[in-house]
């Protein structure tokens, strides 16, 4: 179960994870990577941090199995930047020196089913993007509650990955024959707070009036508290069990949530604010749900929390315990914690997932009635939709092993260009994957039937599952399929999508999202307008309805909103 | 029975045109018409007396002989020919004072206005010096409006100030200052405005456009070096007031004290003189509602620095509960503030380094020599090293050869063996750290605690001296975070341990005078007094360090942002209270007015017992004569009370406004709707 493996005991890998991790490999070595990090004498000798799981040897290794081809095309191109400009090439070289530090883990996501994926994680990914290509991988919904969720079965804890966090960092702190675990989940609580807000910032209302509360009512909580010039932490207050330090003895104690910390109430103290005690700042701590504490720590309740610097894996009295009388206030004080450690993170992190998941059911929603047509036209109506692949895709696919890293130069010579200019570090691993996307997606037509549970041949299965459904959608809407296929990162589907209202799609379109990529997250505005298209998968949109955002409703903000629209109309 | 009921129906009459310009043409339609003297026949002439404020005030009033049909216009062409003074009387207006009213309707006749022979009328300009307690606690002389509603009054003052959004401002009557000795006062110094041209026309357009600027300031700050003075007091912040000063000043010591403030705000929808505010006369501007829209810290200079400045001392005098841990952070952020704001200010926005070529070379070059470790980015040095100590002696402590490099300490027997492998290497990525420092005893500790699977390991660090100690506290802290010693920040962190350590040393040794001196700010004058008591200012400095590690990288307008959103953050942030007294209830209890909703706070218990939000509001009506509040709320929920330390103006005042910033948005026009904001907070005038 361990996820954490150095590159050298691959071999002991199962076969398709090899395949799977052969193409994450390629990928990461994209061929102006490759020359310039040797260039620089730097390079060979890369960071001491990285020591425990040395990214170089696989890079030497992989550059040395297929040195012919990238050489050829980039050595020229070097030359030529160096006869440019030194300043470029400098410029360059620093970037490389810090590629050749990014730090890549192999990482062992289990799923719901029991089963297992395995991918390759690098430094500079955070849960986002590590989380869309599991949704590539596994097909699933792409709903917002699919989240990374990290276990450690030695202290009975679990909590999920924030997704904007980076993933390796955490990962790293898991000592070496840990028992701990990354699991691909479906977790409701995790953006509970946006769906209901209500249940958490007029937690003291009763139940009966929130359950009824207005979807509006919900827009106008989440502007009031995430929207304006700072976070709004919920006020949370209540007595909670503390487990006694080195004793399994709890003890009572009235507790407070501010966002700078969590403070308690001493004894024989008002509940002034002067008076607190902080009880402890969220700066170097994370916050896990404990499992079971009633018969490992004798908790009054199985209702625990735990706060602890994320690095600390065995029991230690730095580790603070806390216990509530339920699940909906132990839920309350999590999610208002990570409120107030996260901020405003949370609610772009929502955002951002909530679009993932509009586009992905706007694909759902058109592949299936189509998804019922024959799949045999799909493979004509491929190659309008990918144009680029076709020219050098059936060299590929009769040779996989060596395959991929033909393709890079071969098939797509802008990308590396645009790298070689503008040498963002993110840009690798999108790019990476849209080359090698496409050799996978041709082979898999006849495998209609390979997706999820199994993985047909080894390779198709690290990014190829869609193929089916594919088929048929590329009829109605080819481009929703492929996007999340081609290039996982976010940037590069909108423009897909965007693209793929009109039938077909000419070469450009991989090339644009390279460059996009250098914006990280950009799917913000072509996702917006496609998202207007489907029914209404996410109700609650975001900021573009604002306060009495003119709905119809007979109360007071709306009747505003008249009155000031009517005044208008006078002037 | 009088009584108003706020529901939502559109204004029916359109804005009037500025008044001064509209006075301007009737004096000239009056000129002409003047020539051909005519009183009607019908109508007795009688006597009205005028006095004329510019002819000085032992002056016996003018006295003009009128008919009841004669217009206002008409009455002040007399006047004025009657003086015969010649003069830009364009801002003159009448005010009619038992009425306490101005006569603004120049086309209005003395009969409809109802003003007979034993009417005492002024003739006085409208805009006049007024003194205006700023936020920053500067006074500043200014023509203000005196015959327009406070609001616009407001808007002007903003405008020349280069506020934007002056509907979150509004003027209050001055807490009065115990004069125990006949002190500063003369000395106070005063900025003076007076001097700007009284601009009339696009107020409204005003309100939320970006102003011009010249210079970085609006055009007519850049006309003079006294204006440009002016400007910089404005938009600056200002030093660390003195703890005398600060606990020289009123603090509310409860809520009901608290309360008392509200009763001040002056009613936006009438005019100064309405209100008693004569020239010269001193008031506050401050933030009223506690909803800042659109801060744009481009074109709100003046407006941040001043919501700072007022969020400060609603800080330092306990106007707001916070924590303890809360006072350090807004402690060090103040240090941090008034430090950069005293350097250069401008310097502070370029921290975007990589972006030329200069400091990529030398990143480059700091790398590659990284593996062949340069001095820059290494210590080397002999220190003290103690691990998990049971007892705080100097005994646990063992000598060791100790090198810092990148986030990592490694120590050695002796310097001859740093070749080979240390003892022992410690990464301090996310770990804590901690000062423990007396100057006095010479002790300079640095307490690790270094995270690792089994818990937390406590390491301590001996230095020798103030330099040694600065260096590798400096060097903890950014590895801490993850940066080594290349970092470009290396060296100011050093500084600032250096300048805590220096205040340190001037805090136990001379106690009391605090100069503005930038090394020897006393930590006093960051904190409330109720820390004075508690902490010595030494006790005090190492807990502000400690806050300060976390902002000493923010530039000045971040720092500010971070005060305000601390500020923000508090639980009772935004919260203006006021005595009340519930319908049905026997005791004073408290209501509290937040941006978006109401709490009602029982006195007894301390706490809050029931809280409304305003979008669940359907109506709320006020009972003018029993001067009683009533507020309905969806689900049949009916609450009333009589309002006891403030007029109920204020309340429905505040309530109405709430309502109005919530209307404000980005999408709908940006003119302020000041028609909106009188409809919803207006008396019986607005209907």
């Amino acid at each position: 179960m361990i996820v954490i493996q150095p590159p050298e005991s691959l071999h002991e890998l199962e076969d398709n994870d090899l395949d799977a991790l052969m193409a994450d490999l390629v990928a990461d070595l994209n061929a102006t990577e490759e020359k310039l990090a040797a260039e620089i004498k730097g390079l060979k000798t890369p960071s001491p941090t990285t020591s425990d799981l040395p990214p170089p040897t696989p890079a030497s290794s992989a550059a040395s199995s297929l040195p012919p081809p990238p050489p050829q095309n980039a050595k020229p191109t070097k030359e030529e930047i160096e006869a440019q400009m030194k300043a470029d090439k400098i410029k360059l070289a620093l970037e490389k020196l810090k590629e050749a530090k990014v730090k890549k883990l192999v990482v062992k996501v289990l799923m719901n089913d029991g089963s297992s994926k395995t991918l390759m994680v690098d430094e500079r990914q955070n849960v986002r993007e590590v989380l869309d290509n599991l949704f590539e991988k596994t097909h699933c919904d792409c709903n917002v509650d699919w989240s990374l969720c990290e276990t450690n079965p030695e202290l009975q804890l679990d909590r999920t990955f924030e997704d904007h966090e980076n993933l390796v960092e955490p990962l790293s702190a898991w000592m070496r024959d840990s028992e701990n675990q990354v699991l691909f989940q479906e977790r409701g609580e995790k953006y509970e707070v946006f769906k209901n807000p209500q249940n958490f910032y007029l937690w003291k209302k009763d139940k009966r009036a929130l359950k009824d509360i207005k979807d509006k009512d919900k827009e106008i909580l989440i502007q009031e508290n995430f929207c304006g010039t700072s976070i709004i932490v919920p006020d949370l207050e209540g007595v909670l069990h503390l487990k006694e330090d080195g004793k399994k003895s709890w003890k009572q104690r009235l507790f407070q949530l501010r966002a700078s910390g969590i403070y308690y109430v001493p004894k024989g103290k008002t509940k002034s604010s002067r008076d607190l005690v902080c009880f402890l700042q969220f700066d170097n701590v994370n916050v896990y749900y404990g499992k079971d504490f009633k018969t490992k720590y004798k908790a009054p309740t199985d209702f625990c929390f735990v706060l602890k610097h994320p690095q600390i894996q065995k029991e230690s009295q730095y580790i603070k315990y806390l216990c509530c009388d339920d699940a909906r206030t132990m839920n309350l004080w999590v999610t208002g914690i990570r409120i107030a450690k996260y901020g405003v993170s949370l609610y772009e992190n929502y955002k951002t997932a909530e679009k993932k998941a509009a586009v992905n059911s706007v694909w759902m929603n058109r592949s299936t009635p189509s998804s019922s047509n024959p799949s045999t036209p799909s493979p004509t109506i491929k190659d309008p939709a990918f144009p680029p692949p076709p020219p050098s895709l059936p060299a590929k696919s009769s040779s996989r092993p060596v395959a991929p890293q033909h393709k890079l130069p071969a098939n797509f010579p802008p990308p590396p260009m645009a790298m070689d200019n503008l040498p963002p570090p993110p840009l690798p691993p999108p790019i990476d994957d849209s080359p090698e996307a496409p050799p996978d997606f041709l082979p898999p037509p006849p495998p209609a039937a390979g997706f999820g549970s199994l993985p047909p041949p080894p390779l198709s299965m690290n990014s190829l599952p869609p193929p089916p459904h594919f088929g048929g959608m590329d009829q109605s809407l080819p481009p929703p399929p492929p996007d999340p296929e081609f290039l996982p990162p976010p940037p590069p589907e909108p423009v897909f999508t965007g693209a793929g209202a009109p039938p077909p799609p000419p070469p450009p379109p991989p090339p644009p999202p390279a460059q996009a990529a250098a914006v990280p997250r950009a799917p913000v505005r072509p996702s917006g307008s496609v998202r207007k298209v489907p029914p209404a998968p996410p109700k609650r949109t975001t900021p573009s309805l604002q306060v009495g955002g003119g709905g119809g409703g007979g109360d007071f903000m709306s009747e505003l909103m008249v009155a000031m629209q009517k005044k208008r109309g006078d002037h | 029975m009088a009584i108003t009921s706020f529901l939502f129906v559109p204004p029916a009459f359109s804005s009037t045109p500025g008044i001064g310009t509209l006075l301007c043409q009737i004096c000239l339609l009056h000129f002409s018409l003047s020539l051909s003297p005519s009183l009607s026949p019908s109508m007795a002439a009688w006597d009205l007396s005028v006095t004329v404020e510019d002819l000085g005030p032992d002056t016996p009033p003018v006295s003009l002989s009128v008919t009841s049909d004669l217009h206002v216009g008409g009455v002040i062409l007399k006047l004025v020919e009657k003086t015969q003074i010649k003069r830009d009387w364009s801002d003159h207006a009448l005010w009619w004072e038992q009425k306490q009213c101005w006569l603004l309707r120049t086309a209005w006749s003395l009969e409809k206005y109802g003003i007979h022979a034993d009417a005492r009328l002024h003739f006085m300009p409208q805009h006049k010096p007024l003194k205006l307690g700023l936020p920053n606690g500067i006074t500043l002389r200014l023509h203000a409006c005196y015959s327009s509603p406070v609001f616009q009054t407001v808007m002007h003052i903003c405008r020349m100030l280069n506020i934007r959004h002056p509907e979150e401002l509004s003027l209050l009557r001055p807490i009065e200052e115990k004069k125990k000795k006949k002190d500063k006062d003369s000395t106070e110094e005063i900025y003076d405005l007076t001097e700007v041209p009284l601009s009339s026309g696009t107020i409204h357009s005003f309100s939320t456009s970006r102003p011009c600027l010249y210079n970085g300031m609006p055009a007519h700050f850049a006309d003079s070096p006294q204006m440009e003075a002016v400007y910089k007091m404005l938009s600056v912040t200002q030093p660390p007031p003195a703890p005398e000063v600060i606990a020289k000043q009123y603090r509310p010591a409860s809520v009901v004290d608290k309360a008392h403030i509200n009763g001040r705000w002056l009613d936006s929808s009438r005019c100064l003189m309405q209100q008693g505010i004569q020239e010269n006369d001193r008031l506050w501007l401050r933030f009223k509602y506690f909803t800042f829209y659109d801060i744009e810290p481009k074109y709100d200079v003046v407006r941040l620095t001043q919501l700072y400045e007022q969020a400060r001392w609603a800080i330092l005098l306990e106007d707001i509960d916070c924590t303890e841990e809360e006072m350090m952070l807004f402690g060090a952020l103040q240090y941090h503030i008034s430090k950069v704001s005293q350097s250069e200010p401008q310097m502070l926005s370029s921290s975007a380094a990589m972006d030329d070529l200069e400091s990529a070379l030398q990143s480059l070059e700091v790398k590659m020599e990284g593996e062949s470790s340069s001095a820059s980015e290494m210590l080397v040095e002999t220190l003290f090293i103690c691990f998990r100590p049971k007892r705080l002696t100097l005994k646990g402590y063992k000598q060791y050869w100790f090198k810092f490099q990148d986030t990592s300490i490694s120590y050695f027997k002796s310097k001859e063996e740093s070749i080979g492998e240390p003892i022992q290497q410690i990464n301090l990525k996310g770990c804590e750290v901690a000062p423990d420092v007396n100057m006095a005893a010479q002790k300079f500790l640095i307490r690790l605690l270094i995270p690792a699977p089994e818990g937390m390991n406590e390491v301590y660090l001996r230095c020798e001296n103030e330099q040694q100690y600065a260096q590798w506290m400096a060097g903890c802290r950014l590895a801490s975070k993850g940066k080594s010693l290349a970092d470009n920040s290396y060296q100011s962190e050093i500084q600032s341990i250096h300048s805590f350590l220096a205040m340190q040393k001037t805090n136990s040794s001379s106690h009391g005078n605090a100069p503005a001196n930038d090394e020897s700010i006393n930590t006093h004058s960051l904190v409330s007094p109720r820390y004075h008591k508690k902490y010595k200012a030494k006790q005090l400095t190492p807990r502000i360090l400690d806050a300060y590690q976390n902002v000493a990288q923010l530039s000045l307008t971040d720092a500010v942002m971070r005060f305000i959103q601390v500020w923000q953050a508090l639980p009772d942030f935004g919260l203006s209270y006021i005595v009340v007294r519930f319908k049905g209830s026997r005791k004073d209890e408290v209501l509290g007015i937040a941006p978006n909703r109401l709490i009602r706070i029982d006195l007894g218990v301390g706490d809050v017992v029931k809280t409304w939000r305003y979008n669940n509001m359907k109506q709320w009506n006020v009972n003018w004569d029993i001067r009683q509040m009533a507020i309905e709320f969806e689900g049949n929920v009916n609450i009333a009370f009589s309002c006891v330390t403030a007029d109920c103006k204020i309340v429905h005042e505040f309530i109405g406004g709430y309502i109005f910033m919530s209307t404000r948005s980005r999408e709908k026009s940006d003119v302020l709707n000041e028609e909106l904001f009188h409809k919803l907070t207006g008396g019986h005038e607005a209907l």
